[in-house]
């Protein structure tokens, strides 16, 4: 196992090399520089030429490229162009936990309420039960983010009171674990709704398909307790592919909670991407593809990993 | 919640006496870069140095120029120098006393060859800075300009020498004074800043001018303008400028008023002179006269602004008091005729004016996210389609549209945007052909006499005369059209209800708040 994931951890070097140069080409190829939006329009064209030089703009650009890796490589991911020399890492380092964090509970969220769901759904196909969860599962397919989450503020927040309207926790207050968890829990249930939607009909369908084996016959016959019969033969059978599904959306939960994060006031590192890409804010944006890159390639990692725990027979 | 939630609904009107206390929560959309006037040029960031900083003078909320940190100032040379004197016994939030010296360190950085900050324009005019006493300062310019005395000394805040006085210049941008621990001497102090979610500051007991009546300001950063919303009708923010498309909506929250006036700014039509349609005076009148403004401002903006007929505010001193200005008012039988005296007829019978072969067929660009720009493209879109004129319209990224706007590009045929301007009014970056090639007259306006009187205006200092020479700009510019002026925007301010002591500024939406209290 552990010389697996060292063999893993090797090849996704190249990986993330490519997706880098990659990213690098496509950003540069984006009409506009950080300069076109700088707020002065007075700038005069001698300010502008010493800005260029500054950044090293001027360079060509597999050496502008190349300089970025070198940093990169020893942990220097540069200054920001527009937020005036704040250092990349500073301005990462302090949204970097808030992402994860919510990322990580609506992740758990999504799991612990989808596979419940897609099992008690194939436990009764096509009775009123089942027919219930599917039609829910598909209007949380439907449902866009921003509006869902503006409307849970609506009701939930501002006309019940129910839950706080965003951020991370109450202002001027001293940390309160309670209080943290109060204001996870709405970011982190629409976070979790689309993918608890797409879950929980994987797991209900590849349920099915278990249930109709012939070792699930053996095990009724057998006379084993239902439940066991469903959780313990059915269900570890079952999650085998939900498992590769859910490595290839840990992709979408950092696409996600980008808006997620707007909507809820979410200091985490949504905001700071979408600003440095309309701001063409070279550094931000180049850290945050490495750390997104990084992200999924770790997600599918663990994903290879629990495949082993799940299914016995697979040994790396 | 948050500590400032009004407690009693029913404020009265009666001013009474200012009460000390209570937490203002200012909501914002842009996030601050740095607390450091020299390299900020963010809206954000200008609000919170306003409160943590002192400045020589300040801009009125009529636009006048008032003293601040400066006792007095003197114009010397017909303009060509200026002496000024500090009040005594101004404190830095550290203690330490504000002197010569640390006005002189401020001015000084700009001037340096290492300074590598975006705001060396507004210090061009600059020639040098030097102390004449422990509370006075010489500036000299290098030529007269109104920006210096205008524009510099209220937007300059003064940093403590004692603190920066041995930072290299060229590493002062990335100084963490500027981000972890400014110290200045306004009525403010900065206490944290949380990244992606508020900066706290806390009330200044040894303000100059009196410690201010807050306890404390939150300057909450939100970057979703519906959450903002959603935030200001829950309470958890009270302060806040509401964009247009809300205001009604939230004019029925309650514990808040909001006060409307116009924003320092207008929205335009630019026709690109580079362009061979819009080369001739006559067609952009003729199309400014296929434009029916009011119907614009009354449809589209729902009321909320008024039609502009130049590029200066009504707000301003300087805006011209009869204004008798060509306006080209709406009327599409006259602008058909005066597009056929130009040239333009409809000889093929195709529904689409032509000359020379040539279709009257132009792209229309604005940029993207802006919901009221995209709705004026398809309204004009209309409207000249009536007269036989076909637009096509199109919505590009805003980095993207910079660029193509730019020079050297100048890649549009016209372009829905809009101006926010400047405390002092100056037409010159903006109008003056010699700002075409490398500038911001991306529409290529020529007009030889309006280029000598922008020129002249540059070295009045009287106000009275300034506007006398502005007023013939003006006119020149209206009859030109090298835009065609839409209409000037609404600021909504939601606040407290017994938010008391308010001032309307149309361009800092904090000004004045030491002078702020919360009725209880």
């Amino acid at each position: 196992m552990a010389a697996y994931i060292i063999r893993r951890t090797l090849m996704s070097i190249p990986i993330l090399l490519g997706i880098t140069i990659l990213s690098f080409v496509i950003m540069k190829a984006a009409p506009g520089d950080p300069m076109t939006l700088m707020m002065d329009p007075k700038i005069s064209q001698a300010d502008r030429e010493q800005f260029i030089e500054k950044y090293g703009l001027n360079d060509p650009q597999y050496v502008q490229y190349l300089k970025w890796l070198g940093n990169m490589v020893q942990g220097d991911f540069g200054t920001s162009i527009v937020r005036k020399g704040t250092p990349v890492s500073e301005l990462i380092m302090a949204r970097l936990p808030n992402t994860l964090l919510l990322m990580l509970v609506s992740t758990i969220l999504a799991l612990m309420i989808s596979i419940p769901f897609g099992v008690l759904s194939a436990k009764r196909p096509y009775s009123k039960i089942d027919y219930g969860i599917t039609f829910t599962s598909f209007i949380g397919l439907a449902i866009p983010n921003f509006w869902f989450g503006l409307i849970l503020i609506m009701v939930l927040s501002v006309n019940l009171g129910w839950f706080p309207t965003g951020g991370v926790e109450t202002l001027n207050t001293e940390f309160n674990i309670f209080d943290r968890i109060h204001h996870l829990i709405l970011p982190a249930f629409v976070l979790a709704t689309a993918d608890m939607a797409g879950l929980t009909r994987y797991t209900r369908s590849n349920m099915l398909d278990v249930l109709n084996q012939d070792y699930i016959r053996t095990a009724r016959a057998k006379g084993f307790k239902e439940n066991r019969v469903l959780f313990k033969h059915g269900l570890r059978n079952a999650l085998l592919p939900v498992i590769t599904i859910f490595g290839l959306m840990i992709p979408s939960f950092i696409g996600g909670s980008v808006v997620v994060e707007q909507i809820f006031t979410w200091p985490g590192l949504g905001k700071l991407f979408v600003d440095s890409a309309f701001q063409r804010d070279y550094p931000v944006i180049m850290a945050m593809t490495v750390i997104s890159a990084v992200l999924v390639v770790v997600g599918n990692l663990i994903a290879d990993i629990l495949y082993a725990i799940v299914d016995p027979r697979i040994e790396y | 919640c948050s500590g400032s939630k009004s407690s009693n609904s029913s404020a009265k009107k009666s001013a009474g006496k200012p009460q000390q206390g209570g937490d203002l929560v200012v909501g914002s959309i842009g996030e601050p870069t740095l607390f450091n006037s020299l390299y900020s040029t963010d809206d954000a960031s200008t609000d919170i140095e306003n409160m943590l900083y002192s400045f020589l003078t300040k801009t009125d909320e009529k636009l006048n120029v008032k003293l601040s940190l400066a006792e007095s100032i003197k114009e010397l040379d017909g303009g060509l120098a200026y002496d000024v004197k500090i009040k005594k016994g101004v404190k830095f939030h550290d203690g330490k006393e504000l002197t010569a010296d640390d006005v002189v360190f401020t001015y000084s950085v700009p001037l340096s060859k290492d300074y590598k900050g975006e705001r060396g324009s507004t210090y061009e005019m600059l020639k040098s800075v030097e102390k004449k006493g422990d509370y006075e300062v010489l500036f000299k310019l290098k030529y007269k300009d109104g920006n210096f005395y205008n524009n510099a000394l209220d937007s300059t805040a003064i940093l403590p020498k004692h603190i920066l006085g041995n930072v290299p210049i060229a590493d002062l941008e990335e100084n963490e004074f500027n981000r972890k621990k400014p110290i200045g001497s306004g009525p403010f102090k900065f206490k944290e800043w949380k990244q992606g979610q508020y900066i706290k500051l806390e009330a200044n007991d040894d303000y100059f001018e009196g410690r201010p009546y807050l306890d404390t300001v939150t300057y909450k950063v939100i970057p979703d303008a519906n959450a903002a919303v959603a935030q200001l009708q829950a309470g958890d923010i009270n302060f806040f400028n509401v964009p247009a498309t809300d205001y009604k909506t939230a004019e029925k929250f309650n514990n808040l008023k909001i006060v409307t006036d116009l924003a320092l700014s207008y929205v335009y039509i630019g026709w690109n002179e580079k362009n061979e349609l819009f080369k001739d005076k006559k067609v952009r009148q003729a199309l400014t006269t296929a434009l029916d403004r009011e119907s614009i401002v009354s449809q589209v903006l729902d009321g909320d602004g008024e039609v502009a007929y130049i590029p200066e505010s009504p707000l301003s001193w300087n805006y011209p008091k009869d204004i008798d200005v060509p306006k080209f008012e709406y009327n599409e039988k006259k602008a058909k005729q005066m597009l056929a005296e130009a040239g333009w007829k409809d000889t093929n019978g195709d529904g689409i004016l032509d000359k020379d072969g040539k279709k009257f067929s132009f792209t229309l660009k604005t940029n993207q996210g802006n919901k009221v720009r995209e709705d004026i493209a398809v309204v004009v879109q209309e409207q000249l389609k009536k007269i036989g004129i076909e637009v096509k319209t199109q919505i590009v990224e805003w980095s993207a549209l910079v660029e193509q706007m730019n020079p050297p590009n100048w890649d549009f045929d016209a372009m829905v945007m809009g101006w926010s301007l400047s405390t002092f009014p100056d037409q010159y970056d903006i109008f003056h052909s010699s700002q075409i090639k490398k500038g911001l007259n991306y529409v290529w306006y020529k007009n030889a006499e309006a280029d000598k009187l922008m020129k002249d205006a540059k070295s009045i200092s009287d106000r009275k005369q300034y506007s006398k020479e502005y007023e013939q700009i003006y006119q020149k510019i209206a009859e030109d059209q090298p835009y065609t002026f839409l209409y000037y925007p609404n600021n909504h301010m939601a606040m407290p209800e017994n938010l008391e002591g308010y001032k309307y500024h149309p361009k800092r939406d904090l000004y004045n708040i030491e002078k702020w209290w919360l009725a209880k």
